[in-house]
C-alpha cells in the first residue's frame, strides 16, 4: 500500500446544544490519508493545520508505506529537525502519524489497540472539565450529567479565582460524582497559569478539607524546579506534559523527579512520540495519563503501555454527528471496541453541513 | 488465532571458530542452543532462539490468548514476576515467550518483523567483534579484514589483561579495517575486568594512541558511580548494558548519567523490554546498539529503533541448524522479506546434533576472572596464542 496524498477538511459547530463547554464553537481539521488501496486513514485535529499537512504530506509521506508509520514520524521529525518546535508544524505531524497508524491497522483490518499489540484497553476514565468559565450549577449539571449516564468515577476541573471557591467547587463536584461506590478521586487542571508559589499556598489551602488525587501543570510546564518544589509541598501527585513538543523536554522532568504522573497527548506526540514517552515514564516508574483527544481514541493506546493510569475524557461520545468512536465509556472506564483502524468512522454528510473556509477565532478542539 | 502450547529443543553447537573474552582468555568453541517453539491453533509456529527457565508458570499467562496482543501479554508476564523480580534465568524465559510471539504477530501479517514493526527499511548498520581474546594476531587480522571487505568500518577488540599486548592488536585491528574506512571507529570491551581507575588509566594510555569511539563495560554494570567516573575521565564513550535484564535495571545508568551508549539485546525483557530501554535511552538522546546474537535476527528489531547506532556482528558460525534470510553488504545487515525473524530452524540438522552432540572446550557462559575489579591477572603461559 502506498499513500497518494491528502484530503483535509475544515469544520466548525455552533455551541448551542451542547452541554460540554460553555461558549467555544468545536472545530478543527479532518485529515484523510489517500492511498492506493480503498483505505484511508482518518485523524481529527483542532486547527486549521491544512498548509503544514500538504507540506509534510508532499515532502515526507507520498510514496510511502504507511505500515513504516513509526520510521515515517521520525523521518518528519529530523526532516524538519529547525521547525518540529512549532505548534502548527508539531501538531500536524502528530495528525498524520495518527492517519498513518490507522491505516497501519486497517491494513492488518484489525484495531489500532492490536496493532500497537495491546491487550483490549479497559482504562480509567477522568471526566475533565476544561471549561473554567462555567458557573456552579453548569459544573455541576455537567458532572451530573457524566456520572449518571457513562459512571464517572473521577474528576478534573480548572481552579477559580481562589481557595475558597475552589473548596466550594470541589465539595460540589465531590458530592455530583459520589455514589454506593464510594469517595470520588478529584483532581485540578492550573494549565500553567500558577507560579510554584501561588500553586503550594493555594494547594495546601485546598487540601486541609480535600484529598486532591494530582493536580496538573501546577507551574509552568517546563518549570521542572517549580513543579518540583510544588510536589515536595503538597500531597497531591503533580502531573505535567501537555504542550510540552520534545521528548527532550521531558527529560529535566524525569531527571528532577519534578512530577509524579506524566501527561502524553497524542495530538502533539502522535501514537509514535506517545509509545516512546510511556516507555520512558515507565523506566521512571512514572505513571501516564493520556489526555483527551477527539472520539477518545487515546484509549486506544493504554492496552499497549506498560503503566497507564488512566484516560482524560472531556467528551464522553461525540454529540455533532460529525464522526463517530469505537470507543465508549461505561462505568467510569473507556473501552475500545473491534472495528479496524482507531475507530473514528466520519458522518460525511454532517461533515459537509459543517464544512468551513475558515475556523472561528475562539474555539475548542476537543 | 490462540496460543496452544509450546517445546523447547536444547542442543550444543560446536562455533566455526573458538570466541573470547578477557574473563576466559583461552576461549569457549561449544555453546549451549535452545529454540523455543510456540504453537498455535493455526498451523504458524512462532520461534525464539533461547528458551531461558520458568516457562511453564509464564505460559499459563499467554496460554490462549491471541499472539497479535504481544505487548499485554508481556504486562501480564512481568507483573507474575513481581516478588522474585524479572531477573535471572527467568527473565530469558520471559524474553524466549515475548520475542516468539512478535514472530507469530509478524507472521500473521505475513511480513519481516522490521516491518511489523515500523521501520521503513530492514538495514542495519553493522560494526565487527571478534570476541577475539583467543585469536592469534594474524587470525585477529583475518577476522577484521574479512568483515572490512563486507564494508564494515567498525571494529571491537577484547582487552584486558595485558596493555602492551591490548595496544599492539588495537593496532592490528585498525590496518585490517582501513580497507573499508581511511579512519575506522575503534572500540574496545574489558567485560567489567577492570575497576572504574584501572580503566581510566589504561584508556588514557590506549587514547594516547588511538581515537576510541567507545569502552565497554569499564565498570561493573550496576555500578553508576563508577562508569559515570570512567566517562568523565576518558574521551571515549562508555557503553554498558548487555548484563542488564529490564529497563528498571537501566533506569539507575540513565537517571544518574552513567551511560553514553547503552547496549540493548533480547535479555532486556524481549522485543518488548529492548523497545522499553530503547525508548527511554531516546527521550535522554542516547544512542543505543544491538548486542550480536545468532544469524543476527536481532537485527530485526534494531532496524526499527531510530537512535540506533550500529549492530554488534560476531558471525563464529553458530547457525548450523538454521536458515535466514539476510546478509551484510556494504557495512549493513540486510534483512530480507521472509516474515518474522526470516529465520528457520532445519529440523533434520537439530535432531542430528542432538543425537550426536558435538564435543569441544570451554565453559560458557564466561566466568568472572580471578582479580577482577582489584588486580590484574596477566593471561598464563599458554593461556593466549599471542
Amino acid at each position: 500500500m502506498r499513500i497518494t496524498g491528502l484530503e483535509t477538511t475544515l469544520f466548525a459547530c455552533p455551541p448551542a446544544g451542547r452541554r460540554r463547554t460553555a461558549g467555544a464553537p468545536f472545530a478543527g481539521c479532518v485529515v484523510g490519508l489517500l492511498t492506493d488501496s480503498k483505505l484511508s486513514g482518518i485523524a481529527i485535529g483542532g486547527s486549521d493545520l491544512r498548509v503544514e499537512l500538504a507540506a509534510l504530506t508532499r515532502q515526507f509521506l507520498k510514496g510511502e508505506d504507511p505500515r513504516a508509520a513509526p520510521a515515517l514520524w521520525q523521518r518528519m521529525m529530523d526532516g524538519r529537525a529547525r521547525s518540529a518546535g512549532r505548534a502548527k508544524t508539531r501538531a500536524a505531524m502528530a495528525l498524520l502519524d495518527l492517519s498513518l497508524w490507522d491505516l497501519k491497522a486497517k491494513a492488518n483490518d484489525e484495531p489500532l489497540w492490536k496493532t500497537l499489540g495491546g491487550s483490549r484497553p479497559r482504562v480509567n476514565a477522568v471526566a475533565s472539565c476544561s471549561d473554567g468559565t462555567l458557573n456552579d450549577t453548569e459544573l455541576v449539571k455537567w458532572f451530573t450529567d457524566l456520572a449518571r449516564e457513562f459512571g464517572f468515577k473521577s474528576g478534573m476541573l480548572r481552579p477559580g479565582r481562589d481557595a475558597g471557591t475552589d473548596r466550594r467547587r470541589l465539595g460540589r463536584v465531590r458530592k455530583a460524582l459520589s455514589s454506593d461506590a464510594g469517595e470520588p478521586e478529584l483532581a485540578i487542571d492550573a494549565a500553567g497559569n500558577w507560579t510554584a508559589e501561588q500553586a503550594i499556598r493555594r494547594a495546601r489551602e485546598v487540601e486541609r478539607r480535600f484529598d486532591l488525587a494530582w493536580i496538573a501543570l501546577a507551574a509552568p510546564r517546563r518549570d521542572a524546579t517549580g513543579l518540583k518544589k510544588v510536589s515536595d509541598s503538597v500531597r497531591a501527585a503533580l502531573c505535567a506534559g501537555r504542550g510540552l513538543r520534545f521528548p527532550g523536554d521531558f527529560q529535566p522532568h524525569f531527571q528532577e523527579r519534578s512530577i509524579d504522573l506524566v501527561q502524553v497527548d497524542i495530538g502533539l506526540n502522535g501514537i509514535t512520540g506517545a509509545l516512546q514517552l510511556a516507555d520512558a515514564a515507565f523506566g521512571f516508574e512514572l505513571p501516564v495519563m493520556l489526555c483527551a483527544a477527539p472520539g477518545n481514541i487515546q484509549a486506544q493506546l493504554a492496552g499497549a503501555m506498560p503503566y497507564v493510569m488512566n484516560v482524560e475524557v472531556t467528551a464522553p461520545r461525540p454529540t455533532e454527528e460529525l464522526f463517530t468512536t469505537d470507543v465508549r465509556i461505561e462505568d467510569g472506564h473507556a473501552v475500545a471496541g473491534d472495528a479496524p483502524g482507531n475507530g473514528l468512522g466520519l458522518n460525511r454528510a454532517a461533515l459537509a453541513r459543517a464544512a468551513v473556509q475558515k475556523l472561528p477565532a475562539r474555539s475548542s478542539g476537543r | 488465532m490462540k496460543i496452544t502450547g509450546y517445546r523447547v529443543e536444547q542442543y550444543l553447537m560446536r562455533l566455526d571458530r573458538a570466541i573470547a573474552d578477557c574473563n576466559l582468555a583461552s576461549g569457549v568453541d561449544l555453546l549451549p542452543g535452545s529454540i523455543l517453539f510456540l504453537e498455535t491453533d493455526e498451523n504458524i509456529t512462532g520461534i525464539a532462539l533461547g528458551a531461558g527457565a520458568g516457562l511453564d508458570g509464564l505460559f499459563k499467562f499467554i496460554e490462549g490468548a491471541d499472539p497479535r496482543e504481544v505487548v499485554g501479554l508481556w504486562c501480564r508476564m512481568n507483573d507474575s514476576l513481581h516478588k522474585i523480580g524479572n531477573r535471572g534465568i527467568t527473565s530469558f524465559g520471559l524474553s524466549a515467550f515475548d520475542m516468539a510471539l512478535w514472530d507469530l504477530k509478524a507472521k500473521i501479517e505475513d511480513a519481516p518483523l522490521w516491518r511489523t514493526l515500523g521501520a521503513r527499511e530492514g538495514r542495519v548498520k553493522a560494526y565487527a567483534s571478534g570476541l577475539d581474546y583467543c585469536l592469534t594476531d594474524e587470525e585477529l587480522f583475518a577476522f577484521y579484514r574479512r568483515m572490512a571487505e563486507l564494508g564494515i568500518d567498525s571494529g571491537k577488540l577484547k582487552v584486558g589483561l595485558d596493555l602492551n599486548a591490548d595496544m599492539r592488536r588495537l593496532g592490528i585491528m585498525r590496518e585490517a579495517l582501513s580497507v573499508a574506512s581511511r579512519s575506522p571507529a575503534l572500540m574496545i570491551d574489558s567485560n567489567e575486568y577492570w575497576s572504574p581507575k584501572q580503566a581510566v588509566r589504561w584508556i588514557r594510555r590506549m587514547e594516547e594512541k588511538f581515537d576510541l569511539i567507545w569502552v565497554e563495560e569499564p565498570a561493573r554494570r550496576w555500578d553508576y558511580h563508577g562508569l559515570r567516573q570512567v566517562s568523565r575521565q576518558v574521551k571515549a564513550a562508555v557503553a554498558t548494558g548487555e548484563n542488564l535484564h529490564s529497563v528498571a535495571d537501566v533506569y539507575p545508568l540513565i537517571a544518574n548519567r552513567a551511560v553514553d551508549v547503552l547496549n540493548v539485546w533480547t535479555g532486556h525483557s524481549g522485543v518488548t523490554g529492548c523497545l522499553q530501554v530503547a525508548r527511554l535511552a531516546q527521550a535522554f538522546d542516547l544512542p543505543v546498539s544491538m548486542m550480536n546474537a545468532q544469524a543476527n535476527y536481532m537485527a530485526q528489531v534494531a532496524a526499527a529503533i531510530p537512535n540506533h547506532w550500529m549492530m554488534e556482528v560476531v558471525d563464529p558460525g553458530r547457525e548450523h541448524c538454521l536458515k535466514f534470510d539476510n546478509r551484510i553488504e556494504d557495512g549493513f545487515i540486510v534483512l530480507g522479506e521472509s516474515p518474522g525473524w526470516g529465520v528457520e530452524v532445519d529440523e533434520k540438522k537439530l535432531k542430528e546434533l542432538q543425537a550426536h552432540p558435538p564435543t569441544g572446550r570451554g565453559q560458557f557462559p564466561f566466568p568472572r576472572r580471578e582479580g577482577a575489579g582489584r588486580y590484574i591477572v596477566p593471561p598464563a603461559k599458554g593461556e593466549v596464542p599471542w
